[in-house]
């Protein structure tokens, strides 16, 4: 047997799980006029931007994407901030203020930069991206629906005296991912794969946890963490750079003793 | 990614010559010959006849100097290959260029001063070949080794992989794969070549941070782990097939 040429050995044929990423064609430089424009639709849902909560209130809702976006709560659906941009982007929703006027895409943008809907530009894109490709995503830690009177889920913290214990916990969950400390890892969504057939009543377990970090890649000890806290669900990281989102996956496994 | 074969038949001609029977009569062989390696730099440097050669070649030990000399075949080993013969196969010596037969802990101290991380590399290296993976280096792919689960003339490697020490109050240690570019980079170009990226996470378990001797690997140990891209457009295609 002879020692085959390091060179030749390597094969030219890719798999599924090892092709690279976007080819280098897409990276267009857009000339003015050339930027794709989308069309406001006609009869898109409108939503009232509740301060308070840091969330959306459906105020009337057209078109089947309320199946999937925004959880629902004493009857009503509210919508978190990076559905409510994603919606405004592509003009399927209007929100509007307490006076009922219109948000400007630019304000809801700059609520993006305050962090007051509890996201980041980052997450923001790496919602955009998925969701555009038809996954079901929801904020970890969140239920698809509550009873005003049930109690919260266990994960999330927030007693309050009154009776608005439900909201309360929506705004603690909303700050989660605004401030996240430097090379800090969290989950941040539940995503389901893209279905028809989705209810919010019975969504299923998720089909993997995404998570994100703030700085660095995340270390062994952040990863394990991590899964820990994902309690047997997939975990997936992403990662955001100027616009392009990036997904990995951390595999624990045994090779086997060969022959 | 299972084992991807190259041509008909070499499954069967893989299972039919186990990597194991060759490394065992290599051991015999050079047992019996009492072969002795030179340390010159980070190489060791090795005569061998030809039946030596040839398991050499299949077991995929070291690379062969071509020279003129005759009958003897010379072979240069890694620091991790000469002390996986000399050290778990026990099957070589080693000199100094003063003919000097170097002891274990002179050659260990030595191969430290050499590289620091050697033990974690080592620990790395042995781990996968005592399980018979075909291990050979990774610098042309910018890897630390490849793995491959027969000769490579057989089967396409399944794995590049990177040595990380952890607990040495690095973050990651070593700083490998310490910012996002590494990541993409390195699974570039592992996915280029259709390997998966392995990383060997070599713990020193609170063993003596000098690691004065071989017998600190002993406390060592190694968690597998795997990095792969996600692609939801690919993922999304599947799971339409699949609804």
């Amino acid at each position: 047997m002879e020692v085959e040429d390091w060179a030749a050995s390597s094969g030219g044929s890719s798999d599924s799980e090892a092709t690279s990423p976007d080819s280098d064609n897409e990276d267009h430089c857009y000339a003015y006029g050339d930027i794709p424009k989308l069309q406001f639709r006609k009869d898109g849902s409108k939503a009232r931007w509740n301060e308070d909560l840091g969330m959306a209130e459906i105020v009337s809702n057209k078109g089947r994407m309320w199946t999937t976006t925004g959880i629902v709560c004493g009857g009503k659906i509210y919508s978190f901030l990076e559905d409510t941009l994603f919606l405004a982007e592509i003009g399927a929703l209007q929100l509007l203020d307490d006076d009922d006027k219109c948000i400007q895409l630019e304000d809801i943008y700059k609520k993006v930069a305050e962090g007051v809907g509890g996201t980041s530009w980052e997450s923001f894109e790496v919602y955009r991206h998925l969701k555009s490709l038809g996954y079901i995503i929801k904020r970890h830690g969140v239920c698809w629906s509550m009873k005003r009177a049930k109690t919260v889920p266990a994960s999330v913290e927030g007693e309050s005296e009154n009776g608005n214990k439900d909201k309360v916990s929506i705004t603690e969950i909303t700050q989660l991912f605004s401030k996240m400390r430097i090379n800090e890892a969290k989950p941040i969504f539940d995503v389901y794969p893209p279905n028809s057939k989705f209810r919010k009543s019975s969504p299923g377990k998720p089909m993997f946890v995404l998570c994100i970090s703030s700085g660095d890649p995340p270390t062994k000890k952040q990863i394990k963490d991590l899964e820990e806290q994902c309690e047997g669900i997939p975990m997936k990281f992403c990662y955001v750079e100027h616009g392009r989102v990036s997904f990995f996956s951390f595999n624990k496994i045994d090779l086997p003793v060969l022959p | 990614m299972g084992p991807r074969w190259k041509g008909k038949g070499s499954e069967l001609k893989a299972l039919a010559n186990p990597i194991s029977n060759s490394i065992s009569d290599l051991q015999s062989s050079l047992i019996e010959s009492n072969s002795q390696g030179i340390l010159s730099g980070s190489t060791v440097l090795l005569a061998t006849n030809p039946q030596q050669t040839d398991l050499l070649n299949q077991t995929c030990f070291g690379r062969p100097v071509i020279t003129v000399d005759k009958p003897n075949q010379w072979f240069q080993f890694s620091l991790e290959e000469a002390f996986y013969l000399y050290h778990s196969l026990k099957c070589i010596k080693i000199v100094d260029g003063n003919h000097n037969i170097k002891t274990v802990n002179e050659l260990w101290d030595y191969m430290v001063s050499k590289r620091a991380s050697f033990p974690d590399f080592f620990k790395a290296y042995s781990h996968l070949r005592v399980k018979n993976w075909v291990v050979r280096s990774g610098c042309q792919y910018g890897v630390d080794f490849v793995a491959y689960r027969h000769h490579p003339s057989l089967v396409h490697s399944e794995y590049g992989v990177l040595v990380f020490s952890d607990g040495n109050g690095n973050r990651n240690g070593n700083d490998r794969l310490r910012v996002w570019s590494d990541f993409q980079c390195t699974l570039r170009l592992c996915g280029s070549v259709a390997k998966t990226l392995l990383i060997l996470h070599v713990n020193r378990n609170g063993e003596d941070v000098i690691c004065s001797s071989p017998s600190c690997l002993d406390g060592f140990s190694v968690d597998e782990q795997t990095i792969t891209r996600w692609n939801p457009e690919r993922c999304r295609e599947d799971q339409a097939a699949v609804n």
